[in-house]
Order: structure tokens, then C-alpha cells, then sequence
């Protein structure tokens, strides 16, 4: 909202110079979002919080400071309708007192339309409102002033009465800004014997519009109820002036007041005349609410001591009347601007607010409680694990293309509004944002990217699961010790094989990959405890050039099969150290060999893969394998002779197998 | 001289000595022809007959002694001379480890701060019903409160949180208070993806329910909160806000720590930056959950807004990017 400061010095004697007056405001409360000094003047833009309707207007801001300078405001907003001749009135019917609780309807005659005077466009387009003419802008200018929004129609344009009512299912109406809409039943309008002459609050017909002809007018000013208006505003997608204040509430007095002011200057700068009685449907509503307190919890709640006299002060000012029940309770009764207010808490805030904020002191007073970090302990570490290890941590938008779950075969969860239309499902896969990760960055020039992020992935009827994802592509760039190589397979394999090493997963098994977002022949899952817990190797994708090795592991799945060692006593006496080469076919699973010598030497031995090569003495189709057992006794340094049975028992087994003895 | 003493300074000289010309000088100075050990030996002709023996055994014992310290030290020192020059100006081997998101090093450090203060972590689902979002933190459908959360929607009816609040109503749900606890995660809601806007958010929310705790109480919490965060001379002010979960509502305001309140492009000429919206628990939520005779502080924030306070980032779309140019930059030291 904007108000500037002339505006509000008509209504409140402001001691706080212009540029100082934002800092004023915050204080109480009210956030100014910009300040613009024009000629003479200075603008505000100010954020009123949904709660506070009744500071949407010039009055609304000058009774908070007024308040808070302990002021009255310059202008009364006492007001009385002119008693006319009752046989010209504007028939109006209510269908519900609870749809609008108060409406007037104030017929004009000898109305001359034109343009307004300065004082008025000037205050318009300050407060960024188009002027059109001299009705029109009246009804925005005392909207601006009060809070209060106005309609006026043109009667001759009428047919008969105003009725307030719901619409009925399939009616239509055109608005101002000639839109046809399909009224519901859930819609508040003002309707004539042939129809829809309003959307109730939100926007006027245009068959009953204003124009330069109109010589007769019926002014509506009424409260409508807020979360109708809301409701309609939202589903016809029309938001004005009007229907954002309606939807906050206005202030039941005001609806009279406003049209009092309305009348007032309708009267000097369009000549108009009150031509018959003016509808007032509550003349008088009355102030039931009231709010019962104890100063006590104000001092409790704020953590400050408030005289109780400096309280009923602060009430006061804000134009609530506090009685007295004894020395402890009290009770406010509530102006009829304040809808905000409901409990006790409210009013404590009030109090909060007019004695400062910065009056509260800063207490500190932490005792007694254990905390527990609970559910993000063992994600830190992990991604520490991954981090060591070269990786850069990301963090993507979780929308995706739906092809991502075609190509998972995973029933996505849809976005009813997408935030763009061609990414409309929650991720399934961390992959897809990762992949636009390392896209990006190689066309930054980055020779290699290595990156994870660990977040939520979504798939209808499950829940959601924490995973970890990492990708790594491009090249171990040259140095002057090591060569240039692309990265491959063996590079993403070392990193899980580390990864479940270091988090302490030790009974997982690799097995063929069924995942189809990665290559078969060039992948693996991870298995642990029956259960597939993820899966690594080469991404099947076609977003960057270069090949991409990735992984994805559900936490959760994995974590479960976390064990915890007991600590082993550690060996005073080096390792026994032999080498076997041997020969065998091209596609003897290294796996095959390391089960066998395992099986062979139990826990005796440490079987470490030194060296792997192919070439043509060797014979066609085959390889040579360099195994090193490094053999371990606790309790003595062990010797040639007593490795000797071992040795051979191997060497025969791997005979028995095919492999051939390279010496 | 007398024998001791020679003896404590040549020692103490050997040891001293850091080059091989030093020692050469302390041979000189005490074995050499014109050395102090050398002339006390030429000397022993003018001491009576008993003690000459037993003063020249003692002489030429030390000087075996000291010929020999010096010849070790000489080794000590000598030994690196053999080593061939290497060009130790060649950059190393270097093990390149990578790093966290800037997000989740700020996330992290803050969540630190208010383990330490004694609040547990907890964390709850993305998706949300409206009525862990809304309903239950006493914002109703059509209330205009709800315009502060434009919010995603998911096709079978549910949406994605638009702050992580949910958490505590979950949390309050299980656990009687007292309770301290904060909730990090992921949030969404409908905005712009531009500079300032983006439709993710990290946020950590607080929430403390006891018997007595007062506005001075979660004043004095984030106090501490911001001089952990921003240094010890950080000055914080508070406001007056609204939100439909609490009541009384306030604001914390930092100085800007880049133009000292002065006004920059930072703090958009105000001098000051929201870093926290809080208030007292609405006692509407405490009633609906059956807790009375309680009360309580909640309080949250956007950890993607102070991050670019703190890192002085001017687009937030820096952190969706995901660029090694942009993430090199942050390193967690305690990693």
C-alpha cells in the first residue's frame, strides 16, 4: 500500500521529519518497503500484514501514530447522513445479514461528469491509481483516505432494486474491464430485476458502469463478508483494490463514514444532489467485543514489567475502553476497526508494541535439557566421507521432466502448478539434476566435475526417501607426475567400495544393474541384507558429450546394515609378503580367484590385486594376474617355511582351475 | 680455565653449532695448536709432580671427548649434504578433496548453535496435507494470512511444505513439552525464479515449549543466535511482525554487517536485514493439541538469505547452479 506524507499530515500532526518516518513506523510495526521523495512531498511503500486490514487506508496510518505521539487525530470521523425526501430511495434487499452484515446505497442526482481536480489526480497517481473521472476517482480517493471501499452505479442503468444475493449457478456477468465470468453459488453479488450488476466487493458490472453521460448514481459503500470475497476473488482471478481490502476486513463504522465523505465531494466537484433517502441497512452497529486480560501475563509474556498505568495509556491511545474488574483483570472493548484482535495474547502485543520492542530485555536462560541431534548425525559424516573423496556438493530444484519416470518406470507424483511447464513431476532420481550439473560445468571449462547431493525423492504411493547421488565425468588432467586419463569405471567403483568401507557396510554384495538409467555392462547394484540398496557405474544418458559415471544409494535402506567393529588388537609382526602371477582366460572374473584364495587362507592372509595386463605371448584371448598375499600371524614374524603349505595348497588350486603359473 | 668449565662451554658450543664451519671453529678454538685444551696440556710442566699425572689423564680424556662430539655432530649435520637438488618449487601431490554446499556448511553451523543451546533436531516430510501446512498452525482456508505462502500443489490434493513448521506440529503431536527442538529442510513456494526468488528454499525453524518463557526469552536466544552467526558485535534489533502461528509476533534485524547500518546495495539502502521471524507459540495451536498451562517461542528463517548475507551473494540462483567456480569458494574448516 502507499500513502504519502501530506496525506497523512491533513490527519496527524507527524513531529518525525519524512525521511526519518520509516524508522518510526518500524517500530510499531508497520514495514516500509520503499521510500520516493517527490516534489514537495514524500511516498511510502509500505507492506500492511494480512492481519491488519485497518491499516490499508491514510486514516488507518495516522491513528498508529497517533497513538504511539499520544495525539488525536486533526480530523473527526464523525459523520451524518443528510435526511432527504424517502420517496426517491433505491429499493435494497438483503439475502443475508451474515453475507453482508451492513450496506448503503446513496442515490445522486444532477451529476455532471468530467475530469477531478488536481488535489485529487495528484493523490491518485502518488498512490500509482489511474485518474478516469471525477466519480470514479472520488470513490478511489476515499478509498485511499478511509480504508473504505465505494461503487457507484449508474441508477438509470438499474432496473429497479439492489439486491444483495448469491448468484445462481450459470449466471453470467461482464465486468468493468469487460470480462465475461460464470458466477457460482459461492459468489456475493449486487443484482438488479435482469441480473448481475456486481461482483460483490471485487469489481462493478459494465452495463451499469459510469460513463460520460451518467447523470444519476447510486453510491454503494457496505461490508461484505471477508472470506466470500476472498473466495470469489480467487477463483475469477480478479484482484482489485477493493476485494484486497474486503478480504481483510473493513471496519463496519467506516462503511458510513466513507460514503458520508464520498457524498461530501461528489456534491462540490461533480455537482451532484442527494435525491432521496440514503439505505443504511445498520445504521448503528454496535461494539459487543471485548477482550478480557491480566496485567500480570503482560509482564509475563513480554519478560518485562509494564506499569499498569502506562497499559490502560497504550489501550487507550489505540482507542480501546479498559474497565477495571479488580486489582489483576481487565477488559477491553474493541473498536470496531480492530477485527484483528481476538484474545489476550493480542492485546499483550499491542501493549509490546507501543512500549518498544527494544525495551524487552534479552534473557538467556538455558538449562537442564540434553539435546539430542537425532535423524542428521549420520548424513553429516557420510557426506564428509564423499567430500574427502573429491566430490562437490549440489543442490538442485527437485522438478524434473516426466521422461525421467517413464524411463525409471516409476509412477511420478504430478505438480498441479508447475513452476515450469516442461519440469512437472518431483524427482524420482537425484540423476537428472546432476547430470545438468556436470553438462553445465564442462562448458564452464572444468576438466573434471565431481559432484553428489543428497535430498528427497518422490514416487506416488511411497514414501519419501532420502537419497545420495554422485556423478563424476571428464578427465584426471595431466600433471607432471601423473598422465591425462578419462575417467571410467574402476574410478566410480573405488569411490563406493570407499564410501560403504567408510560408513562401515560390510556385508553388501555387487550384482548385475537393473536400473535403467544406467548401462548394464557397465554397472553394478549394491546389495545388502537381501534388499537393493542402490545402484553405480555408467549413466545411460544423452545430455552431455562426455561418458558420466554416477551413483545412487536410498540412505535409509543402506544405514540399516551399518556395523560397528569391535576393536582389534593390533599386530607388533610385519606381514609376510609372496607375489603369484598367473595366466588365465580374458574373462576369468577377478572375483573367481579372490573367493578361491580367500576360502584358502581364511583370515590368514591379505589378498591385494598388484597388477593385470594382456598381451600377445601370453596367448590369445588371455591375461596375467599379479596377486599378493600378505600373510599375518598376531604372535610371531612368520617365516618362508611356514607359509610354504599355504602357498601350495593355492598354487594347486589355481591349477585345478586352469591358471596357469607364471614364474 | 679450569678443566669443568672448558668442558660445559665446548659442549654447549657443539651443541649450538649448525654448520660444519662452526664446528670447525670450536676445534680450533679448544683442540688446535693455539687451543684452550691444547695449552692447559702444554702447561701441565708447571703443576707439581702429584697432580701433573692426574690433571694430564683428565686433559686428554676431555680431549678425546670433545674430538669425538664434534666428529658426531659433523655427521648430524653433514647428512642432508649428500641429497641431490630437487626443484622444490614444483607444486605438489596434492589428494583434491571437494567440498559442502554453501547452504549446507551455513545450515550446519547454525544448527550447531542451537544443539549447543540444547534444541534436538528433527526432521519431517516434504510433502505436506493442508492441514500440517495450514490448518493446524491456525492459518484457515480463505484466510489472507495464506497470501504470504503462494504455494505448490500437487495434483492428488497435497502440496509441498512452504516452511518446515509442519515438523513441529508433527513433533508436538508425539512428544508432551517440555520440548526444544529445531527443524532444517527443504521448503517450496510459488515465486519467480530470478535473483532474489526461488522456488526452494532451506529453512530451520525453532520452537521451545515450557511453562513461563516470554518474548525476553526468545529475544535473548536470538541475540546470541545472530552474534554466532554474524560475530559478536553484530547489533540486532527487533520489531513488531505478524504471523497466524504466533502471537505476539517481532522480526529480528541485523545491522548490515557490510555498510555498518550505513546503507549499501546489500541491505537494499536500509542499513538493516531481516534475518528472523518469530514470535510466542499462538496459544490457539498449544489449545488444539491439547496442551494448556504451556507456552512457548517458535521462530524461523531462510538459511538461502543469510547464507547471502553472510557470503555478501548478490543472486540466489548461485546456489541452484551448482558451478565448482561458485562452490570452490566455500570451505568448511571443521570438515
Amino acid at each position: 500500500m502507499i500513502v504519502n506524507y501530506n496525506w497523512l499530515s491533513e490527519w496527524v500532526d507527524i513531529k518525525t521529519p519524512p525521511e526519518k518516518l520509516s524508522e518510526f513506523l518500524a517500530k510499531i510495526g508497520i514495514e516500509v518497503e520503499e521510500v520516493e521523495k517527490v516534489s514537495g512531498d514524500t511516498i511510502y511503500k509500505i507492506d500492511i500484514t494480512p492481519n491488519r486490514g485497518d491499516l490499508l487506508s491514510v486514516i488507518g496510518i495516522a491513528r498508529e501514530i497517533a497513538a504511539k505521539t499520544e495525539k488525536n487525530l486533526k480530523k473527526s470521523i464523525d459523520y451524518k447522513f443528510p435526511e432527504e425526501n424517502a420517496e426517491n430511495t433505491v429499493n435494497v434487499e438483503i439475502e443475508s445479514e451474515e453475507d453482508c452484515p451492513r450496506y448503503t446505497a446513496s442515490p445522486l442526482d444532477n451529476m455532471q461528469v468530467s475530469n477531478s481536480p488536481s488535489f485529487i489526480t495528484e493523490r491518485l497517481k502518488k498512490c500509482g491509481i489511474r485518474p478516469l473521472n471525477n466519480v470514479v476517482d472520488i470513490t478511489n480517493y476515499v478509498l485511499l483516505e478511509t480504508g473504505q471501499p465505494l461503487h457507484a452505479f449508474d441508477l438509470d442503468k438499474l432496473q429497479k432494486g439492489i439486491t444483495v444475493r448469491r448468484a445462481t449457478k450459470g449466471e453470467k456477468i461482464t465486468t468493468l474491464e469487460e470480462e465475461e465470468k460464470e458466477l457460482s453459488k459461492k459468489d456475493l453479488i449486487i443484482a438488479d430485476d435482469n441480473g448481475p450488476i456486481a461482483l460483490a466487493g471485487i469489481m462493478g458490472g459494465l452495463k451499469s458502469g459510469i460513463t460520460e453521460d451518467t447523470k444519476r448514481i447510486v453510491l454503494e459503500s457496505a461490508f461484505f463478508k471477508p472470506s466470500l470475497i476472498r473466495e470469489a476473488s480467487r477463483r475469477l482471478k480478479i484482484s482489485t483494490e477493493s476485494s484486497y481490502r474486503f478480504e481483510r476486513t473493513v471496519d463496519m463504522y467506516m462503511v458510513g463514514y466513507a460514503a458520508y465523505c464520498a457524498i461530501q465531494l461528489f456534491k462540490e466537484y461533480a455537482k451532484g444532489k442527494i435525491m432521496g433517502k440514503i439505505v443504511d441497512t445498520n445504521p448503528n452497529p454496535t461494539l459487543t467485543k471485548t477482550i478480557p486480560f491480566s496485567y500480570s501475563k503482560i509482564n509475563n509474556l513480554l519478560g518485562m514489567t509494564v506499569e499498569k498505568e502506562k497499559s490502560i495509556k497504550i489501550l487507550e491511545n489505540l482507542g480501546f475502553k479498559v474497565s477495571n474488574k479488580n486489582e489483576d483483570k481487565a477488559e477491553a472493548l474493541i473498536p470496531s476497526h480492530r477485527n484483528d484482535l481476538k484474545i489476550e495474547e493480542d492485546l499483550i502485543e499491542e501493549i509490546g508494541r507501543f512500549t518498544g520492542y527494544d525495551n524487552i530485555p534479552l534473557r538467556f536462560k538455558y538449562t537442564n535439557y540434553v539435546p539430542v541431534r537425532t535423524e542428521n548425525k549420520e548424513l553429516v559424516e557420510i557426506k564428509k566421507i564423499v567430500v574427502r573423496m573429491g566430490f562437490w556438493e549440489a543442490i538442485n530444484i527437485p522438478f524434473i521432466e516426466p521422461e525421467w519416470a517413464f524411463k525409471k518406470n516409476v509412477d511420478a507424483i504430478y505438480l498441479e502448478n508447475p513452476m515450469w511447464s516442461d519440469k512437472g513431476i518431483l524427482r524420482n532420481t537425484l540423476i537428472p539434476g546432476l547430470l545438468e550439473n556436470v553438462k553445465r560445468n564442462l562448458n564452464r571449462g572444468e576438466e573434471i566435475v565431481k559432484i553428489f547431493e543428497v535430498g528427497r525423492i518422490f514416487s506416488k504411493g511411497k514414501e519419501e526417501e532420502e537419497n545420495i547421488g554422485g556423478v563424476i565425468a571428464g578427465n584426471i588432467s595431466k600433471k607432471w607426475y601423473e598422465k591425462e586419463r578419462e575417467v571410467d569405471f574402476y574410478d566410480i567403483k573405488g569411490i563406493i567400495e570407499t564410501l560403504l568401507g567408510d560408513i562401515k557396510i560390510k556385508d553388501y554384495s555387487l550384482k548385475d544393474c537393473t536400473d535403467p538409467l544406467f548401462i548394464k555392462e557397465r554397472a553394478l547394484s549394491i546389495n545388502s541384507g537381501g534388499e537393493l540398496c542402490g545402484t553405480f557405474g555408467m549413466i545411460n544418458q544423452g545430455i552431455c558429450k562426455n561418458d558420466v559415471f554416477g551413483f545412487e544409494i536410498n540412505l535409509k535402506k543402506l544405514l540399516k546394515h551399518k556395523k560397528e567393529e569391535r576393536f582389534k588388537k593390533v599386530s607388533i609382526f610385519p606381514p609376510l609378503k609372496r607375489d603369484i602371477s598367473i595366466i588365465v582366460d580374458e574373462k576369468t572374473p577377478f572375483e573367481e580367484i579372490e573367493t578361491l584364495l580367500d576360502n584358502l587362507t581364511r583370515q590368514r592372509a591379505r589378498i591385494k590385486l598388484i597388477d593385470v595386463y594382456s598381451a600377445k605371448k601370453l596367448g590369445k584371448d588371455k591375461k596375467s594376474l599379479t596377486i599378493r598375499l600378505e600373510f599375518y600371524n598376531p604372535n610371531k614374524t612368520l617365516t618362508d617355511d611356514e607359509t610354504k603349505d599355504d602357498i601350495k595348497a593355492i598354487t594347486t588350486k589355481l591349477k585345478s582351475i586352469g591358471a596357469t603359473l607364471r614364474e | 680455565m679450569d678443566l669443568e668449565s672448558l668442558k660445559k662451554e665446548a659442549k654447549l658450543e657443539i651443541q649450538k653449532a649448525k654448520t660444519i664451519d662452526e664446528l670447525e671453529s670450536i676445534r680450533i678454538k679448544h683442540l688446535g695448536k693455539k687451543g684452550s685444551l691444547t695449552k692447559i696440556l702444554h702447561s701441565i710442566g708447571n703443576l707439581s709432580v702429584t697432580e701433573r699425572p692426574k690433571v694430564g689423564q683428565l686433559a686428554n680424556k676431555l680431549k678425546n671427548e670433545l674430538a669425538e662430539s664434534i666428529e658426531e655432530k659433523k655427521k648430524t649435520i653433514g647428512k642432508g649434504k649428500s641429497y641431490p637438488w630437487i626443484d622444490t618449487s614444483l607444486p605438489g601431490r596434492k589428494s583434491n578433496t571437494g567440498g559442502l554446499h554453501p547452504l549446507s556448511i551455513l545450515s550446519q553451523e547454525i544448527q550447531d548453535i542451537f544443539i549447543r543451546m540444547g534444541f534436538s533436531v528433527v526432521t519431517g516430510p516434504e510433502i505436506e496435507t493442508e492441514y500440517y501446512n495450514f490448518t493446524a498452525l491456525n492459518t484457515p482456508k480463505h484466510h489472507p494470512a495464506r497470501d504470504m505462502h503462494d504455494t505448490f500443489y500437487l495434483k492428488d490434493g497435497r502440496l509441498l511444505r512452504t516452511h518446515t513448521s509442519p515438523v513441529q506440529i508433527r513433533t508436538l503431536e508425539k512428544n508432551s513439552p517440555p520440548l526444544r527442538i529445531i527443524s532444517p529442510g527443504k521448503c517450496y513456494r510459488v515465486d519467480t525464479f530470478d535473483p532474489i526468488h526461488s522456488p526452494t528454499f532451506t529453512q530451520i525453524e525453532g520452537l521451545w515449549v515450557d511453562k513461563n518463557i516470554s518474548m525476553a526469552d526468545l529475544f535473548g536466544t536470538l541475540d546470541s543466535f545472530a552474534k554466532n552467526i554474524f560475530g559478536k558485535d553484530v547489533k540486532t534489533e527487533f520489531f513488531p511482525s505478524y504471523f497466524p502461528f504466533t502471537e505476539p509476533s517481532a522480526e529480528m534485524w541485523i545491522e548490515c554487517p557490510f555498510c555498518k547500518g550505513k546503507g549499501c546495495s546489500v541491505c537494499k539502502k536500509r542499513g538493516k536485514i531481516e534475518t528472523v521471524g518469530a514470535g510466542m507459540v499462538h496459544p490457539n495451536i498449544l489449545k488444539s493439541l491439547g496442551y494448556e498451562g504451556c507456552n512457548g517461542f517458535a521462530f524461523g528463517m531462510g538459511v538461502d538469505r543469510i547464507a547471502m548475507t553472510k557470503y555478501d551473494i548478490d543472486d540466489i540462483r548461485l546456489f541452484f547452479q551448482n558451478e565448482l567456480q561458485f562452490l570452490r569458494q566455500f570451505n568448511d574448516s571443521k570438515l
